[in-house]
């Protein structure tokens, strides 16, 4: 067990509002091992980022999180002061973000910010502190370290930035990165390198990985497990395998169609769509949150929750009142 | 031989940019020296990396940012010299973000029949007919005439655009990163809507975008830009399937399909972007390039014709 980096167990999330209560995030558990990426995948709005703010306890002042258990590297954090996380975060637990520019502060050099982290989580300071920098710059494949050191943030271009993001991240050696939407605001090319990049690193320190991205061929090849989310509920998990050759749920069937691939889907040929919209998550909710937009849709789906079952190969585990047999003739894919 | 909607010819475009008050000013070359035919009832993309001048190149193919210098024809006709009402029947943009591109404080009948009332038609009964037709043609329910963007979701206000183009049924349109802010299975509906229309109503689109899935699905010809220049054009399968310039190789091997027995690739494009101000010399990907030649640092390559397929680089001289 202890290769176990995060384990979260039942997590809610509720934000109060004036016309009722949303439930952001229902019910959602998860675990990361040593040398593992977690995927969580899902459109805007599916509480994917919610979950992870909630993980690191960052979440807006006014909602309510909810949990049985949160395990960091085997100890629980779960009742940890506010002073004792910000001890965790930047140190045991990474962060990576979508927009570098807004993460890093453009008052203060890189070398800076990153000799700051190393005060303030290693007690490190003067030479000592600046050489574990460059040699961390250099790590993650900047070129002319030295003079980056005295760069601020925006003499440096998005692909170099999300590049000292992931230095600044590893100067700590965490067991776990949390990664949100790390390269959507990059472009294609670069896209690959900073995955390839964070997959080498990966491996090399052996560290725990949560990916958030909505883009499914990320998930594809970076993740060794994915979890799928719909309307705050985890609606599918499994391996990556299992995921995108042997998708279960309506929903993930339904999203797999819907992506153009180059030499699979014929060109001018429609894509597959999943009609209607996200259903609103203010109020009560019985049933299957994905009813109002699937095919196989029956009564019972709308008249109790649906619980995340496991069929017998108990690793793939899919939020749905159908057998396996019967998603696997029907529905979309 | 078919009709030539939009032709352009050794198009340039410069950026004054300013250093200071001391300092000089410097010329940033966005687009330079580009050649480019756009057919009716095509679908030619326009891909290459953020920077790179292909929203500069349409908005002058739009009219709506004039030329350094080179010629834009609009049907046979100078861009410059196309009356703007008539430049607007003919020529219609969708942006990336329906967010900000649709007026927060205008109902959506009255965002869609904007472009009407600029034409000068001014009776309630024909505009109101118009824009439910266009509605309907986009697949937005007539009770949405009343409503305001906010209470819309994104698909929905990317389809409001789209109806706001095509109410005036222009005969071009120019579709900046259409999908990009959308959701996957948003992005499918929008795709499919635009294929529909195309078909419908024989349209010729001119698609900006950085995904190349979108751009394989959805458009006939590809033209490929770097550093303001179009390194590569050519119709969409044989882009795809035979790849010449080196910076369309790397582009194609970033391409992320959703296959899990794949590993995250290696493009193998070491350097970053250059810096627009001051681009290397001789051909401008040099410095990224895994089949840099001697002479590719000194002499800018001068492109060659295969066809109907066009590579600017000295490994095809």
């Amino acid at each position: 067990m202890s290769n176990r980096v995060l384990n979260v167990e039942n997590l809610t999330v509720d934000i109060p509002l004036a016309t009722g209560v949303l439930h952001a995030v229902d019910d959602v558990s998860l675990h990361v091992d040593r040398g593992e990426t977690l995927c969580i995948v899902g459109e805007s709005g599916c509480g994917k980022s919610l979950t992870s703010l909630a993980i690191m306890d960052l979440l807006p002042k006014k909602a309510i999180r909810r949990l049985s258990a949160l395990d960091l590297g085997g100890e629980s954090i779960l009742e940890y002061s506010e002073r004792e996380m910000s001890d965790v975060r930047g140190n045991k637990m990474g962060m990576i973000f979508q927009e570098p520019m807004t993460s890093l502060n453009p008052s203060f050099t890189i070398g800076n910010q990153m000799i700051e982290t190393l005060h303030r989580h290693k007690n490190m300071s003067g030479v000592a502190a600046r050489d574990l920098a460059k040699k961390m710059l250099e790590k993650v494949g900047i070129t002319a370290a030295e003079q980056r050191l005295g760069q601020y943030p925006h003499q440096l271009s998005g692909g170099l930035r999300q590049r000292v993001m992931i230095a600044m991240t590893l100067l700590c050696e965490p067991e776990l990165i949390i990664a949100d939407e790390p390269t959507t605001a990059l472009d294609v090319t670069i896209q690959a390198q900073i995955l390839l990049l964070l997959k080498e690193l990966q491996t090399e320190f052996d560290m725990g990985l949560v990916l958030i991205t909505h883009d499914l061929g990320v998930v594809a090849r970076i993740a060794t497990r994915v979890a799928v989310m719909y309307a705050g509920q985890i609606v599918e998990e499994g391996t990556a395998q299992q995921i995108f050759e042997n998708p279960l749920h309506p929903y993930t069937r339904g999203l797999m169609g819907c992506i153009p691939v180059p030499g699979k889907t014929k060109r001018g040929e429609p894509l597959g769509s999943i009609p209607g919209m996200v259903p609103s998550l203010i109020g009560e909710f019985t049933g299957c949150r994905f009813a109002d937009r699937c095919d196989l849709a029956k009564t019972v789906c709308r008249q109790s929750d649906i619980r995340l079952r496991d069929p017998k190969t108990k690793i793939q585990g899919y939020r749905c009142v159908h057998e396996v047999k019967d998603l696997a003739n029907n529905g979309v894919a | 031989m078919n009709e030539v909607m939009i032709n352009a010819f050794d198009v340039t475009r410069n950026f004054t940019i300013s250093r200071g008050m001391f300092r000089g000013k410097q010329q940033l070359k966005a687009v330079s020296g580009v050649n480019l035919t756009v057919e009716r009832g095509e679908v030619l993309a326009l891909v290459g990396e953020s920077g790179c001048g292909k929203t500069t190149l349409a908005k002058m193919l739009l009219g709506l940012l004039p030329q350094t210098s080179g010629t834009v024809e609009l049907c046979g006709q100078q861009i410059a010299d196309v009356p703007r009402l008539e430049l607007a029947r003919t020529v219609q943009p969708i942006f990336q973000d329906p967010y900000s591109s649709l007026n927060p404080r205008k109902r959506i009948g009255s965002i869609i029949a904007l472009p009407m009332k600029v034409q000068g038609i001014d009776d309630e009964e024909t505009m109101r007919r118009r824009v439910e037709e266009t509605m309907d043609l986009v697949g937005l329910p007539p009770r949405l005439f009343t409503a305001f963007p906010n209470q819309l979701s994104g698909g929905q206000r990317q389809r409001v655009a789209i109806a706001r183009a095509l109410v005036n049924r222009p005969q071009v349109v120019i579709c900046d990163e259409p999908t990009s802010a959308l959701d996957v299975s948003v992005q499918s509906q929008i795709l499919n809507l635009l294929n529909d229309l195309r078909n419908e109503l024989n349209l010729t689109y001119i698609v900006i975008s950085h995904n190349l899935a979108v751009v394989e699905h959805i458009a006939t010809r590809v033209a490929v830009m770097y550093l303001g220049r179009i390194v590569e054009v050519a119709d969409t399968e044989t882009l795809f399937s035979d790849p010449k310039h080196p910076y369309t190789r790397a582009l194609l091997a970033s391409v992320l399909t959703p296959d899990p027995n794949m590993d995250v690739p290696n493009n193998q494009l070491g350097a970053s972007y250059p810096n627009p101000i001051d681009p290397p010399s001789g051909c401008a990907f040099h410095p990224r390039c895994v089949n840099a030649m001697p002479q590719c640092s000194k002499i800018a390559p001068s492109g060659s014709t295969q066809g109907e397929h066009y590579v600017e680089c000295h490994l095809y001289d």
